[in-house]
Order: structure tokens, then C-alpha cells, then sequence
């Protein structure tokens, strides 16, 4: 019995760092535009390195929960619909570290008219990955609260969408000095970092199929 | 030579473990939840303990209804439920031992022209119908129960899987005892009135003859839940409800219940006590009682749920597993008899010409309280299941 328990609580604490681990990626990578497109380079290169840390970490945690889930047979009817939700969850924070990433490779030029409209796209759409943390860790503790927690993920990921779309047409109807090809480059970093918010809405759809099957 | 004689039993017994000792953890096995080897461990160990502590009550009502009085005769009968359960077992069907041993029994009954015992066996014919529909009212009750246990303790998914483990495991056990103290009956029953042992002291307690007959049954049951009960538990937990872990115990739990109350004899005489009538000891079939406690679990959830065609199957089963051991019992003896020249009993009550009044007045009391309850029982599935449709049709998301 007591070796259940300690199990169970090792996972649990496990699902716990796993959360946190994708709270503060996020929170990272909001920084982490805001000094590049700000023209901080040392926070930037900072920020870089730690997303990269939080990625590898919530890798290894989200591999040590599928092994134990299988090991300990945890959760087994819903063991394959948790393997996915852990792995899209991952997939958010991949995807921050990606879009960092690209910023560090292809070092896109950001003109001082569009800081404010990048700082906004990539917050609103932070937050939608950021509101489906406390989501998925409503899940393990009250189903019932699961789709109303959601409802913010939803919102910041239509938000996300609308701030893309006004990004994406300043750059092409306002913005005439900029060649095509800085435009393209700067639609592909939006839509990278729009991408974040994409995944976050994924991952809410399938938490809410889970919280409703959990409520049956 | 006795132990020679006893092999049909135990026979029996093994037939008993592989195919309706999986009622007992089946569900909570079939849900994933407890491992095929820990619950068989688990449910060896209480079978065996039910079927010496508690076995005694249902074995006599079962001795009433045909007292086999030779041994060769228990053998044919023991031999003839036996080889009838683990042919349908074979065929992937859950059958139940109750129903086979009854009709091996009568099958018995017939060949030495010996009278059936009609009020035992409408007492134990009435459990076959009683059984299930208890089962049934038990998980309706028990599972909303469990739901909104689960609401009010608030605790982790993780941790809350976990206490249902437990749970489950300890379900198993109380199930298991209960089918050892209800089933061993089936078992080691037609044997009690032809075999006396003396009793054995250990000491610290002492087992009478009979006690001894079924601890050697409980081991044979136990065998036949190491063994075999694997390929019925995923017949029975799979295909005829996809059961959640909380399903799952509510359904091992309410069949326990169901096996418990017609085995204890302490429970029949608190009612009594009570001024509440009492509860007949008789052999249920636990087969029964665990489609009639899945039945209460998807008429809770909504009849969209339920496989109707394996319940179907599984019903047409209780018809032709007695029909099947009493015909086979009826050749056996008859070879046993005429082959080998073996004593397999004698007439001691010949049935009166053809059934008096008083049987057939209470064959027709019976089958009206019987026809009443599943008049009854239909009914409150039918008001049910609209109700439940309509609340589904008119219930948003929570």
C-alpha cells in the first residue's frame, strides 16, 4: 500500500514540475521576444539558453511520466489519451523555443513601428498556453472547472489570431519601405509565434474531451 | 476410494474457480486496474477461507433439494455439472455452476426415482431471478454513491486511482469469500450426506467433516482461478460493458453484497431478529448476479451502453446449462450404474402421483411473485431509461 502511494506521489510531483516547467518556458519566451525585438541581445541570449534548459527538462520529464504511467499501469484507460496531452503540452513549449530559436538563426529585422505589435502578438499568444496550464492541472482536481478555465485559452487564441491578422496587414498594405522579402520573413516569424497558440487551443480541445469523459 | 470419488468434485470446484470466480475480479481486471496474477492470488486465498468458515448454510438447502445418498451417485452428479460448465466454458460462455449442478442434481432425482424437493428448488429458481435483479438495484444504488464520494474528497486523479486500487482489491477479497462461503455448495453439497469424515483438531480450532470436504473444495476452486479464469474474465469484462475503474468496484461490490446475503446465516437470523423475513441460504449463480449488476451500472448510465447480444447470449446460457447437466447427469448414472455396477443411490422419497395441490399451488405462488418483480423490474428499467434519454437530450455539457 505505502509503495503505492509513494509511486502515485512521485508521479504526481512529476505532472507538477512538468506544469511548471511549461509555465515558466513560457514565461521565457514572452521575455525573450520582448529583449530581441527591443534590441536587448545579453537578456535575449539569456532567455535563449534557459528555454532551452526548460525544453530539455520537460522532455525528460514528460518520457519519465509515460514510463511510469506504464510501468505502474496508471490511469490505464486513459493512459493513451494523457501520453497525447502531455505531448502536446510539450509541443507548446517546443515550439516557444523553436520560435526563440528562429529569432537567434535567421535574425529578423523587426522595424521600430512593429516592437509594440510584436510584444503584443507574442504575448497574447503566450497566454493562451498559459492559461491551459492552470486547465490541465484543474483536471487532476476538479473536472467540473476544466471547460470554464478553457473558455481564456479559447479567447487569447482568438485574440492571437486577430493580432496576427493586423500584424500581417501592417507589414504588407502600410509598411512600402520594407522589401518583399523582409516581409515574407517577418509574416513567417509571426506565424511561428501564432503557432504557439494553435498548439494551446489542440491541447484544450483534447483536455476537454478528457474532463468530460472524467465527469460521466 | 473416496478420494477417488471426491475427483468429480473437485473437478467441479476447478470448473467452479475458472469460470465464476472471474465474476469476481473480472470487472476489475477487464478495467485494467488490478493485475490478472494479484487478483487470483488474492481470490484463491479468500475462496478457500469462505467456502470452510461460511459454506455450510447454502450446502444444506441444496441437500434438500435432492440428497444424494451414495457416493457413486455424487460422483455422477459432480461429474456431470462439471464436464457441462467446462465445455460451455471452453465455448467462451459464461455459465453459471448453480444452474448446473441444480440440473445434475434433478437429473439424479430422475434416474433413482426419488421425488424433487419442489419448495427448494423454487426457492433456489427464485434466486436465479432475485439474484440479478438485487444486483442490479445494489450497483444503481452504489454507483452514483461512489460519484459523489469522488466529488467531495477532492483529491488528485492520481491519488484517487490509487485508493480505488485498494479498493478494488479489497472488493475482491470480500467477493471472493462470499463465492468460497455461497458456491462451495455447488461443490462439494452433493458429497455432505454420503461422505462423513471425522473431525480434525487443530488445536486452536476443529473442522468437521464437512468443513474439511469444502476446504478440499476451496483449493480446487482455487486451482481453477490460477489456471483457467483468464479467458472468461476477458469475455466477461470486456464485452459486455466498457467498465470504468468506479464501475468496476461498484459491480464486484454489489455482487459480493448479493453472494454474501445468501450465504450468511447470521445476517438471515439478525433480519429475522428484526421482524423482516429472511433471506433464503441458497447457491446463487454469481454469473447472474454480475449481468444484473452491469445492467444496474448502464441503466444508470443510459441503455445505449450495453452489448444486448453477449447479454443475450450469456441468458440463454442459464437455459441450457441446466438442461444440458441434467441430461448428461441422466446418462452418466446410467452408464455408472449398468457398466461399471456402481451404487449411485436409491430411492428414499418417490415422487406422489404426479405433484399434489399443495406443490402446485406454490409452483403458482412463486410464478406470480416471480412474473410480479419482473413485471416490476421492467417497468422501473423502461421509466428509467426514458428518463434517462430525456435528460440527456435536455443536459448541456455539465
Amino acid at each position: 500500500m505505502s509503495l503505492f502511494t509513494r509511486t502515485t506521489r512521485e508521479v504526481t510531483e512529476k505532472i507538477d514540475e512538468f506544469f511548471d516547467t511549461i509555465e515558466i518556458g513560457i514565461l521565457i519566451f514572452k521575455e525573450g521576444v520582448k529583449a530581441y525585438v527591443t534590441g536587448d541581445q545579453d537578456a535575449f541570449q539569456s532567455h535563449l539558453k534557459k528555454i532551452d534548459e526548460q525544453e530539455n527538462k520537460a522532455d525528460a520529464l514528460q518520457k519519465s511520466i509515460e514510463n511510469d504511467m506504464i510501468v505502474h499501469s496508471i490511469l490505464p484507460q486513459q493512459r493513451s489519451d494523457m501520453v497525447k496531452l502531455l505531448w502536446q503540452l510539450d509541443e507548446i513549449i517546443d515550439t516557444a523555443k523553436g520560435s526563440l530559436f528562429e529569432f537567434y538563426i535567421e535574425i529578423p529585422h523587426i522595424p521600430a513601428s512593429l516592437v509594440d505589435d510584436f510584444i503584443s502578438l507574442s504575448e497574447v499568444s503566450a497566454n493562451a498556453a498559459e492559461e491551459l496550464v492552470p486547465a490541465a492541472r484543474a483536471f487532476f482536481r476538479h473536472p467540473d472547472q476544466v471547460r470554464e478555465k478553457l473558455l481564456k485559452v479559447y479567447f487569447f487564441e482568438r485574440e492571437t489570431d486577430k493580432a496576427g491578422l493586423q500584424l500581417k496587414k501592417k507589414v504588407f498594405h502600410e509598411m512600402n519601405d520594407l522589401s518583399l522579402a523582409e516581409k515574407a520573413h517577418l509574416r513567417y516569424i509571426t506565424h511561428h509565434i501564432e503557432s504557439i497558440s494553435d498548439t494551446a487551443q489542440d491541447a484544450a480541445d483534447l483536455l476537454e474531451s478528457m474532463a468530460m469523459r472524467q465527469m460521466l | 476410494m473416496i478420494i477417488f470419488y471426491i475427483t468429480s468434485g473437485l473437478f467441479l470446484g476447478w470448473t467452479l474457480g475458472s469460470n465464476d470466480a472471474a465474476n469476481i475480479f473480472g470487472s476489475a481486471v477487464g478495467s485494467r486496474m488490478v493485475s490478472f496474477t494479484r487478483a487470483a492470488v488474492i481470490a484463491a486465498v479468500f475462496v478457500i477461507i469462505g467456502a470452510v468458515v461460511q459454506g455450510a448454510g447454502a450446502s444444506d438447502t441444496l441437500g434438500r433439494l435432492g440428497s444424494v445418498n451414495a457416493i457413486g451417485g455424487a460422483f455422477t452428479v459432480a461429474l456431470a455439472a462439471g464436464i457441462t460448465v467446462y465445455l460451455m466454458t471452453r465455448a467462451g460462455l459464461p455459465v453459471s455452476t448453480t444452474q448446473a449442478i441444480v440440473g445434475a442434481i434433478i437429473g439424479w432425482s430422475l434416474f433413482t426415482n426419488n421425488s424433487v424437493d419442489t419448495k427448494s428448488l423454487v426457492v433456489i429458481v427464485s434466486s436465479w431471478v432475485t439474484g440479478p435483479i438485487l444486483g442490479a438495484i445494489f450497483a444503481y444504488g452504489l454507483y452514483p454513491l461512489v460519484k459523489v464520494i469522488r466529488k467531495r474528497i477532492n483529491v488528485h486523479l492520481l491519488f484517487y486511482e490509487s485508493y480505488l486500487r485498494t479498493g478494488l482489491l479489497i472488493v475482491c477479497a470480500f467477493g471472493a469469500y462470499s463465492l468460497g462461503a455461497n458456491n462451495i455448495a455447488n461443490v462439494m453439497g452433493v458429497f455432505v450426506p454420503s461422505v462423513q469424515l471425522q473431525a480434525a483438531d487443530f488445536g486452536i480450532f476443529t473442522l468437521s467433516g464437512a468443513q474439511q470436504l469444502f476446504f478440499l473444495g476451496g483449493i480446487a476452486i482455487a486451482a481453477g482461478i490460477v489456471t483457467y479464469s483468464k479467458k472468461v474474465i476477458q469475455t466477461l469484462g470486456n464485452n459486455l460493458l466498457e467498465l470504468s475503474p468506479e464501475a468496476a468496484l461498484v459491480v464486484v461490490l454489489a455482487q459480493s453484497l448479493v453472494l454474501f446475503f445468501f450465504s450468511s446465516s447470521s445476517f438471515s437470523a439478525f433480519l429475522v431478529k428484526m421482524g423482516l423475513p429472511g433471506i433464503p441460504l441458497v447457491p446463487v449463480s454469481s454469473s447472474q448476479v454480475i449481468v444484473g449488476a452491469i445492467l444496474g451500472i448502464g441503466l444508470y448510465k443510459g441503455v445505449r451502453n450495453i452489448n444486448l447480444k453477449v447479454l443475450g447470449s450469456i441468458a440463454s446460457g442459464w437455459i441450457t446449462t441446466p438442461v444440458a447437466a441434467g441430461l448428461l447427469s441422466f446418462f452418466l448414472l446410467f452408464f455408472v450404474k449398468n457398466l461399471f455396477g456402481i451404487d449411485i443411490g436409491h430411492s428414499v422419497k418417490p415422487p406422489s402421483a404426479p405433484l399434489d395441490g399443495k406443490d402446485i399451488g406454490l409452483i403458482i405462488k412463486y410464478s406470480i411473485i416471480v412474473l410480479l418483480i419482473i413485471t416490476a423490474s421492467y417497468l422501473v428499467y423502461m421509466v428509467l431509461a426514458e428518463k434517462k434519454k430525456t435528460d440527456r437530450v435536455n443536459k448541456k455539457y455539465y
